[in-house]
């Protein structure tokens, strides 16, 4: 019934899920960027590579972050269905190419810029799909 | 060398992205499970509570934790954009998989925003 209803608190929610998985990314690839050197090339070498990365304070934010996401994330799935709540997540990569002007330096060319355009979109239609079954019902 | 290299980044790729949708199906599983209804904060902290005491969620996390390493791995030697961007065929796992183990009625709106969304990625990684 009411359950499976997109609410905007939901929607709210996703979003903030969205900003913290990017928090999260973000920290992974701080985290392990300062062993780009390193060439992972055996076990040995992996498990130096572990251990370096076990010692960065982003690593350690990140794994914070993790934990507040499975809180905020296991609720969302209380309320809506599985193969809506992932696809609305998609928001991140909307979010991600903008952190990684900011942060990273990282250039976007206009086709990526299309590309985000039609993730939107996809939102868009996904979002709309919980008022189609609803109205079915 | 290089597209042996590539290759390889692709496969890791889409090995994280079956052991995510593995752990997102144990946890909706779970969820499901305890059909708990959620409208204040108590109730969400007695919720995760309840959550951690099932033993599904930690296989879930296990295939997660699985899927971190191997991404973690990933993130060292592609660039972030471009990990991001071959992702993406894990909507499509999670459209199908939620439609065949949780019996999600998964409409034609909900598949056509889907696969927007994976055209979008795709755009993405293109670029």
């Amino acid at each position: 019934m009411n359950k499976k209803k997109l609410t905007l608190k939901i929607l709210f929610f996703l979003i903030i899920t969205d900003c913290l998985e990017t928090l999260v990314q973000l920290c992974f690839k701080k985290s392990v960027l300062s062993e780009t050197n390193l060439n992972i090339t055996s076990l040995a070498s992996s498990l130096t590579f572990l251990k370096l990365a076990l010692l960065s304070p982003y690593l350690w934010l990140a794994l914070i972050t993790v934990f507040l996401i499975f809180i905020i994330w296991s609720t969302i799935l209380s309320k809506i269905d599985l193969s809506m709540a992932v696809p609305l997540a998609s928001f991140s990569y909307v979010l991600v190419p903008i952190v990684s002007i900011i942060f990273l330096h990282e250039k976007i060319p206009t086709l990526r810029w299309i590309g985000i355009g039609f993730i939107i979109a996809g939102i868009i239609f996904v979002s709309r799909s919980s008022k189609e079954n609803e109205a079915s019902l | 060398m290089i597209k042996q290299k590539l290759f390889f980044i692709i496969i890791l790729i889409v090995l994280t992205s079956i052991c995510d949708t593995i752990s997102q199906l144990f946890l909706k599983k779970s969820i499901n499970k305890l059909n708990f209804d959620i409208h204040s904060i108590k109730k969400i902290l007695l919720f995760i509570g309840r959550l951690l005491l099932t033993p599904r969620v930690y296989l879930g996390g296990i295939f997660s934790l699985l899927s971190l390493f191997i991404w973690l791995y990933v993130l060292s030697k592609a660039d972030l954009n471009l990990a991001f961007s071959l992702d993406s065929m894990h909507y499509i796992f999670i459209a199908i998989a939620s439609g065949i183990f949780l019996k999600e009625k998964i409409s034609f709106t909900r598949w056509a925003g889907t696969i927007s969304i994976v055209i979008g990625i795709i755009l993405v990684a293109l670029s």
